[in-house]
């Protein structure tokens, strides 16, 4: 799975770190805390998922890497460590000028909204040439055309001319990956890239993604919510749940040997774990309100097998393997063994396992 | 091209409709308006020789029928009562052109300091400029113009030294009227174009920028100003040809003989004639204006086809 | 950060019975939401945060009061008894505000400040009677425009048409018609104004019934009243009130201009737009200016009032506002 092994990529250097980061907002007079202490390292050329529900905080969460946080938000704890600098302390445009576009560099959810209608798609892509790769005029417009080339976009004399209002939503959202990609930033950021597409295009952004990680040397962070998406493309996976990290591993781990009840539960979600004629499975409840504290783990009353400390205390990381590890009690030497649920065993003899690592 | 010619004809019905409302409201109005000081001293025979020779007591239609043929044959006819028996257009020639200048430097003023000011209010919502500039939209849009033309008619006069009434060679005379006159229409830019832009701050492509790593300025000046305008647009054309129809108040309070009081005038004269040449002119230049404020925007906005739906306004 | 460490700190605190199944209870994870969300609430909330709305309610509110009571306190004069001067047996005329006369006294030698505080009622009156007559018109025609789609076709062509008709001429020609008085005005007003609500009733309506949260709602079974109450009348009411707010600044401003041209009130009946012709004519006279600036003031006062609270209450029950 993936370009690199495993190995690879937990050798190589860590180029984004955030620890215990805590989030919060002003919304209607009262504070909500949308990130609870949420910890992540990024490794140098992998692609790590954040999987979760609406209102898990992912995208929250990585628009704090770009200061692009909404006005009655802020950092009010924890850091964020990107080349020897904390992003957390950063307050002026000046500062996050350094990091947008030329570090990091983002793609949005929605194409069709995401692109200045006024504008030609090719003066679009150009801009961001110009502001980070140092070229005017004639050559910026040639290494443009070679991006346009690259995201899959054919003609792309003709079509650098044209509004966004004439291309469909798969090619929209292939000039906007354009626009970050002619950034030249180290990390790319790509919140729900293919929600908002067909499934049939859906395929092929991914496959372009994974394309341009390899041809520009990228790191890509994808947030989503959709399983299958994280199966295709993923080296790591963090899933959130509530604000937090609740469970962070390669691929193969968090699939075939989850730990966190709420991993579990995510995964018997998946609908092709159905039985015919059964009915299909679904987590009762509903998110915990980010508004009140949360008292231990965030994820106990939902949980039919929470412990009682489940309620009392916040369970800290506990270490499954060097590259695996999740936030539960469950793991703790004193729980009782509690074995993942029909649906995971399930998941393993239908789709591996063979090759564990 | 088939676009305009259904709404080209689609107007002139409604001017059409509009100039034959006019025409019998007019007819509405009391007998004894059309003489003046002289009705009571009249009998009745002089009445009716008197409407007969303005053409008053042929029935309803055929007047209309009248005064459509004239037209066709680009007459509008004389005036009746408002000056007896000079030919309108005669009358409008000299007025339009005088409130046409007043007009124009006007809008030419409002233009400037609208914009700018609007432009200030957004990049600096919720800051001083904005507060100011909000407090300033409101005094001219909630007070009515009369009370603050008059007041700087009372203060500046004194204060700043200018003249009170417009004078052809005094140049200095020019200022307070323009200045009156620009008020209202810099309140109206500024507010229209700071509410265009704060909308489309608010948009994704706008946070794309952003996350490019475009500064705010930059944000503003290559993306958002410029979308922000083409709504304007629609309006400017009309803008610029109400021009003609001068402002009541500013013309009589300073005694500029423009089109402004024409109106009012020709109403309380009861100079039919008059009064329907005014709303055909008046109506005329709102719908070819809107037209012209359609083209212009769907040159700026490459997304707009005209001739899809929509309704007249 | 090895788990190691960590459950070596808490090994001792931690009481070994805590790690036994907990109840499950499937109802408490429903317990979220942020459901305390109320429209109206929410409205008020906003709109009480913009302390200057807040101020200029509670002058208006001041104003008007003192309006309906100004006659009924001691001491009032009569807004259209002409003062004689008993010593002289002259009219006291153009006398400027003093202990006797609070705000002077016009060239006829009426008390200003009676006339003042009359011709706001009347202002006032008119205005609020504009609104109201302007609302119910311009909402059932609005209605019935967006609701009953065969009429659409044919209102929007009156609309247009009446549009087109610069208003200054049918206020002109109507007042001229119906000769001028209090009610004459308000009618002439309502036929002009009546435009502006029906549009915005029926882009509404028109909105209400296709935006797809009403088309939900009615696959759901919801009751036509809830629907209209829940889904419909918030946004309603808030424009209504807008305009209603706004009509008032507008019908003072259509007055005065009457009376500027001299087809307003009969002169008889102090109104504002009278009190402004009489000021305008003395107030080159550094001492004779008062006549102008007091109902000047009182004018800029209740207009910019009425057009704030009006414009921060609909901002307030904008519900993008609602943060």
């Amino acid at each position: 799975m993936g370009h690199k092994s495993i190995e690879e990529i937990i050798n190589s250097e860590v180029i984004l770190s955030v620890d215990d980061l805590v989030i919060k907002f002003n919304l209607r007079g009262q504070e909500l805390t949308a990130i609870r202490g949420a910890s992540l390292d990024l490794h140098k050329g992998e692609s790590l998922a954040i999987v979760g529900e609406s209102g898990s905080g992912k995208s929250v969460f990585t628009k704090t890497f770009m200061g692009l946080l909404d006005a009655n938000g802020r950092i009010e704890e924890g850091t964020i460590m990107y080349k020897g600098e904390d992003l957390a302390k950063y307050k002026t445009e000046d500062e996050w000028i350094k990091i947008r576009g030329k570090e990091i560099a983002m793609v949005f959810q929605d194409p069709m909204t995401s692109l200045n209608p006024l504008k030609t798609i090719g003066k679009q892509v150009q801009e961001s040439i110009e502001l980070h790769q140092n070229l005017k005029g004639e050559e910026a417009k040639k290494l443009t055309l070679e991006i346009l080339n690259d995201v899959g976009i054919s003609e792309p004399e003709k079509r650098y001319k044209q509004y966004p209002h004439e291309f469909s939503g798969g090619m929209r959202q292939r000039v906007v990956i354009a626009i970050a990609v002619a950034c030249n930033p180290n990390v790319l950021i790509c919140d729900e890239p293919t929600t908002a597409l067909d499934v049939t295009i859906q395929a092929q952004i991914l496959q372009l993604l994974k394309n341009l990680q390899e041809k520009y040397n990228l790191t890509i962070i994808y947030i989503t919510h959709d399983l299958g998406v994280v199966a295709n493309v993923a080296d790591r996976i963090a899933v959130m749940y509530a604000g937090d990290i609740v469970e962070l591993g390669t691929a193969d781990e968090v699939f075939f040997d989850p730990k966190h009840p709420y991993t579990w539960a995510l995964l018997s979600s998946l609908p092709q774990l159905g039985i015919k004629g059964e009915p299909l499975y679904s987590i009762s409840g509903t998110p915990p309100n980010l508004f009140k504290e949360i008292v231990g783990d965030a994820f106990a009353p939902r949980n039919p097998k929470a412990l009682k400390i489940d309620f009392i205390e916040r369970p800290p990381y506990f270490q499954v393997s060097q590259t695996h590890k999740a936030r539960t009690w469950l793991l703790d030497p004193r729980a009782p063994k509690v074995e993942p649920p029909v649906m995971i065993q399930k998941m393993r003899e239908k789709w591996g396992g063979a090759d564990e690592k | 091209m088939k676009y305009f010619i259904t709404r080209l004809l689609r107007s002139l019905l409604t001017l059409i409709i509009v100039v034959t409302v006019v025409f019998l409201l007019m007819r509405m109005m009391p007998v004894e308006g059309y003489f003046g000081a002289s009705f009571d001293k009249l009998d009745e025979a002089q009445k009716v020789a008197k409407l007969e020779n303005l053409g008053l007591l042929d029935p309803w239609y055929i007047q209309l029928k009248d005064f459509y043929v004239d037209l066709l044959n680009g007459d509008l006819g004389e005036s009746i009562t408002y000056r007896p028996k000079v030919a309108i257009t005669k009358i409008l020639g000299d007025k339009l052109l005088i409130s046409l200048r007043f007009g124009f430097a006007s809008l030419c003023l409002s233009l400037v300091v609208g914009l700018s000011l609007g432009i200030l209010m957004a990049r600096f919502k919720g800051k001083l400029w904005d507060k100011l500039g909000t407090w300033y939209v409101v005094g001219a849009n909630a007070v009515p113009a009369v009370i603050y033309y008059l007041l700087i008619q009372v203060f500046f006069t004194d204060i700043f030294n200018l003249p009170l009434l417009f004078d052809k060679s005094d140049p200095k005379s020019w200022i307070l009227p323009v200045f009156c006159l620009s008020l209202v229409n810099i309140a109206y830019y500024a507010m229209w174009i700071r509410r265009y832009m704060v909308d489309e701050l608010n948009k994704d492509y706008v946070r794309l920028a952003r996350a490019k790593g475009l500064k705010n300025k930059e944000i503003m000046l290559k993306h958002v100003m410029r979308n922000a305008f083409v709504p304007m647009a629609q309006y400017l054309p009309a803008s610029i040809l109400y021009t003609v129809s001068g402002s009541i108040y500013v013309e009589s309070l300073f005694s500029i003989p423009g089109t402004g009081g024409l109106l009012v005038t020709a109403i309380q004269r009861q100079d039919n004639s008059l009064v329907q040449s005014l709303v055909l002119l008046y109506s005329s230049i709102g719908i070819i204006g809107l037209m012209l404020g359609d083209i212009l925007m769907a040159t700026f906005d490459p997304r707009i086809k005209l001739g899809s739906g929509g309704g007249s306004r | 950060m090895t788990s190691k460490k960590i459950i070596n700190k808490m090994a001792d605190n931690i009481d070994p019975s805590l790690f036994e199944f907990a109840e499950y209870d499937e109802t408490k994870g429903e317990l979220s939401g942020y459901s305390n969300y109320s429209f109206w609430r929410s409205t008020v909330q906003v709109f009480m945060k913009n302390k200057v709305a807040l101020a200029l309610l509670i002058v208006i509110a001041a104003v008007v009061a003192f309006t309906l009571i100004q006659p009924y306190l001691p001491n009032q004069k009569s807004p259209t008894q002409i003062y004689i001067n008993p010593e002289t047996g002259m009219q006291f005329r153009n006398v400027r505000p003093n202990g006797e006369f609070w705000f002077g006294t016009n060239s006829i030698g009426q008390d200003l400040w009676a006339r003042i505080w009359s011709g706001t009622r009347t202002s006032l009156f008119i205005g609020f009677a504009v609104g109201l007559f302007e609302a119910i018109v311009g909402i059932t025609i609005g209605a019935l425009w967006g609701y009953v789609r065969k009429l659409d076709a044919l209102i929007t062509e009156i609309y247009n048409v009446w549009d087109n008709i610069p208003s200054t001429v049918v206020l002109i020609i109507l007042t001229y018609i119906m000769k001028p008085s209090i009610s004459t005005i308000i009618f002439a007003m309502c036929m002009t104004g009546w435009l502006q609500m029906a549009r915005f009733v029926r882009n509404l309506i028109i909105i209400i019934r296709d935006r797809e949260y009403n088309l939900a709602s009615r696959c759901l079974g919801t009751p036509a009243s809830r629907i209209i109450t829940k889904n419909l009348l918030p946004y309603l009411v808030s424009v209504i009130m807008l305009r209603m707010a706004l009509a008032i600044p507008a019908a003072i401003g259509n007055e005065v201009f009457l009376s500027y041209i001299g087809m307003g009130l009969p002169i008889d009946i102090p109104s504002l737009g009278n009190l402004i012709n009489e000021g305008r004519s003395l107030m080159m006279d550094p001492n004779q200016r008062y006549q102008l600036f007091f109902p000047a003031v009182v004018i800029s006062v209740v207009t910019i009032s009425f057009y704030v609270i009006g414009n921060v209450f609909a901002d307030s029950a904008d519900p993008r506002n609602h943060v």
